[in-house]
């Protein structure tokens, strides 16, 4: 008999997402608990990041694996969020297949309720998206940006309660707990200080930490994390390979070789031609054709070489290969450190930075807390990051929002309709702007989604979308208020009573800051989840694995082994 | 490329109000079953992609690579059997209640008779999965059940009879009388075999489902008694 192919159902989807929803759920918000990760070999870890406890689960289903995949993609990104997704990604759904069932467009193309319902919601998230990408953008940079606070990067201090400093501190604080997060904070400000490059933008000096981050920190176990710190000058993470002789003062100086000092005689499947065409016939010659003359021709040539070092002073050689006993001895002899096996981007950091270096000593407990302050380190420099990155609109798409406000204040004189307020001068969404924590870009981009419902009226599919994306939001705030949904009222109406003055919120609200674009950056990584997880028509039941190391999931179509066996 | 339609696809009309309450239980059930999968998730069950054959719920599959469905295995074990979001045939038989009540011109008894089916159904439920069973006992306990495709072994009287519903109670506690026996013999049956497996049983999981049996025969034999006084 042969096995049915199984055709995506929303309800599946909707259940491998739930799933996903309640592991995250207990770890979400600033209350939120943490996940103890424990492994045979006895190891115990305490984790809250989203990204760590998804990526652990053991998960064979291969929606959930597309869906982890697209969480891990946006941490990796923005550092920040990767519980939010899943809780907007959950909602979205929810609402896409209420919406599916109330109306499907049954028509003759469909051969059941199901796949009409599923072919709505594909419409309806590509729908979605489309608004999206054409229009959020637009409308955060005239519904949330005004009210927010745009950090400039000369705030980049490292004095306490400034507002990069509050901005890092609630990362941190979601990140690792409340007891060390000012601490870190502090730190992180002061290595970001310490690395702006005076004359480039923000983005440059922050994608140099962001990239060589890794040869920037020093993981240090056995000690309390308060006593990390800054220090002076470049960790190579490896130890001597020769006894350490003291410099006598003054300059080091360093040479740095890529290569095999002493070239290997001979390799697996090489040729080592000796002697020349010249000298032919004449092999008893004294010099030239014999191994031992080679080996004795690279020993003479190698001593050349340290004495020539030795004669520029050098004493330190660094290494990116580890290198021959010959080499070595000599080196121990010409009185040269040499440290081997040195990675490739301490290399180049060494060899190409400018200025003075400074890098982070981070250190913690046991192996698994320092490796995660490391991660939350380097979380918070890609949300720095990717706040401060200039995100360009298309400038026409901006001003026909701004056409838009001034029609509906000319035209309908007579009507409460609020307006925008503030005329958008520049269309691009403000690099380093940031809002109060705790649902207020919700509750502010939730407000402008219903305004542009209600003053738009020409886009014959955009406002059933933008109500839903409206609706989803609010589930964020309305989680992170969970324990008390009378707070999540008034949060709310603080929020849009400060629309209705036009005031900012956040000199009102007591809590942390996040960042704008980050935030945009996740709305619109879930949409595009959501429209990859309906692009699905069906699942194909394979016995042997594909894809072990799926980053791409260009293709989730496999055979049916069945099948073939009985045809 | 031929296309097969049903009928029923002509006929999509909105959801009724009593079909609502099924989606809204059904919904429910479903974020029972999320919260649970996400619990076992954590625990350290491995989410396979495969689907359970009764229930098609995602099955999950733990460290000695059995397979386990949330809902068969756990929330079935603990819900009623008539809840319209599990069994079909209940929620056609709560829907058809309904519409002839509102035909029929008793309607005061109907209120009656939509509270009493839920206190006799508790009260004759039995951990046993086939819908006709309950719906047989609770026929017998209660006569103006119109018989759905289930073909019930004590069949009520012709389900003409559905005005009077309370006011017969005398007259059938004779029928009523052996079919809870019946039922209190099979639940302390159960009792007995669930505190045998408990006493003898090593694993955790084991032990936790057989206290929730027996907790829910001791609420069905509680239920019995009291329908019986």
């Amino acid at each position: 008999m042969m096995r049915p192919v199984e055709h995506l159902h929303l309800e599946h989807v909707l259940q491998t997402v739930g799933a996903l929803e309640a592991v995250v759920l207990r770890s979400f918000g600033p209350h939120g608990g943490q996940v103890l990760f424990t492994r045979d070999t006895g190891q115990a870890m305490l984790s809250r990041s989203g990204t760590r406890i998804l990526t652990a689960l053991r998960l064979e289903h291969p929606l959930a694996r597309m869906v982890v995949e697209c969480v891990w993609r946006h941490n990796a990104k923005t550092g920040d969020g990767s519980k939010t997704f899943i809780l907007l990604l959950a909602s979205l759904l929810r609402m896409i297949h209420t919406a599916a069932s109330k109306d499907p467009h049954v028509s003759l193309t469909h051969n059941s309720k199901e796949a009409a319902k599923a072919a709505t919601a594909r419409l309806l998230a590509d729908k979605l998206l489309a608004f999206a990408l054409d229009e959020l953008d637009d409308l955060i940079s005239v519904g949330v940006v005004p009210y927010g606070c745009v950090l400039s990067w000369k705030d980049f201090t490292a004095k306490t309660q400034s507002p990069v400093q509050k901005l890092l501190s609630s990362f941190f604080y979601t990140r690792l707990g409340q007891s060390n997060c000012d601490f870190i904070s502090n730190l992180l400000c002061e290595m970001l200080t310490h690395w702006k490059f005076q004359h480039d933008p923000p983005s440059g000096s922050l994608q140099f930490i962001n990239d060589n981050f890794p040869a920037l920190h020093t993981p240090v176990l056995g000690f309390p994390i308060s006593c990390s710190r800054l220090i002076e000058g470049q960790v190579i993470h490896r130890d001597f390979a020769t006894p350490l002789t003291e410099p006598d003062g003054g300059s080091v100086k360093v040479v740095v070789f890529t290569g095999h000092l002493q070239p290997k005689l001979l390799n697996a499947g090489e040729v080592l031609e000796l002697g020349c065409e010249a000298l032919g016939e004449q092999e008893n010659r004294g010099n030239g054709t014999s191994i031992l003359h080679y080996s004795t021709f690279a020993e003479i040539s190698l001593e050349y070489v340290f004495s020539n070092l030795q004669s520029l002073g050098v004493s330190v050689l660094l290494s990116a290969v580890k290198q021959s006993a010959a080499v070595l001895s000599l080196a121990t002899q010409a009185e040269i450190c040499v440290v081997e096996c040195v990675s490739e981007d301490e290399l180049s950091l060494f060899t190409h930075v400018m200025v003075k270096p400074c890098s982070l000593v981070i250190c913690g407990s046991g192996e698994g807390q320092t490796e995660q302050y490391a991660a939350a380190f380097q979380e918070a420099i890609r949300m720095v990051l990717t706040t401060w990155e200039p995100l360009n609109t298309r400038p026409t798409t901006a001003s026909k929002m701004v056409i838009h406000s001034h029609k509906s204040t000319s035209l309908h004189t007579g009507d409460t309709k609020p307006t925008y307020g503030f005329p958008c001068q520049n269309s691009v969404l403000e690099p380093g702007c940031v809002v109060p924590a705790g649902g207020t870009f919700e509750f502010l981009l939730n407000h402008a989604l219903l305004q542009h419902i209600s003053v738009c009226d020409n886009h014959e599919s955009f406002p059933a979308a933008s109500q839903l994306l409206a609706n989803a939001l609010l589930s964020v705030p309305r989680q992170i208020y969970s324990h008390s949904p009378r707070y999540f009222l008034q949060a709310q109406a603080m929020v849009l009573g400060s629309v209705q003055n036009h005031v900012h919120p956040f000199v009102m609200l007591d809590s942390g800051l996040e960042s704008v674009s980050c935030k945009y950056h996740l709305v619109l990584a879930v949409l595009q989840c959501v429209t990859r997880l309906f692009q699905i028509d069906t699942m194909l039941h394979t016995h042997t694995r594909l894809n072990t190391q799926s980053r791409r999931l260009a293709n989730i179509s496999w055979e049916d082994t069945e099948d073939e066996a009985e045809n | 490329m031929s296309v097969k339609l049903d009928d029923e696809d002509f006929e999509w009309e909105p959801p009724t109000e009593a079909e609502m309450k099924v989606i809204q239980a059904r919904r429910e059930r479903q974020d029972k079953i999320s919260k649970l999968m996400g619990d076992y998730l954590l625990k350290g069950y491995k989410m396979l992609g495969d689907c359970c054959d009764t229930c098609g719920t995602i099955l999950l599959q733990d460290r000695q690579q059995k397979n386990y469905c949330v809902s068969c295995q756990e929330l079935d074990s603990d819900v009623d059997k008539d809840n319209p979001a599990l069994n079909a045939q209940a929620a056609l038989s709560q829907v058809r209640e309904r519409q002839l009540a509102s035909q029929s011109p008793a309607s005061s008894q109907s209120a009656e008779l939509n509270g009493g089916p839920s206190s006799s159904h508790i009260g004759v439920s039995v951990p046993q999965p086939r819908p006709e069973h309950c719906e047989g006992a609770a026929a017998g306990g209660r006569a103006p059940l119109p018989p759905p495709a289930v073909p019930s072994t004590s069949a009520p009287p012709p389900p003409t009879v559905l005005a009077p519903t309370r006011p017969p109670v005398c007259p059938q506690t004779t029928v009523l009388q052996p079919v809870l026996q019946e039922a209190e013999d099979a639940v302390l049956t159960k009792l007995r075999w669930a505190t045998n497996q408990l006493q003898s049983s090593a694993s955790l999981e084991a032990s936790i489902q057989l206290c929730s049996l027996i907790s829910s025969c001791a609420n069905s034999l509680r239920s019995l008694k009291e329908l019986s006084q």
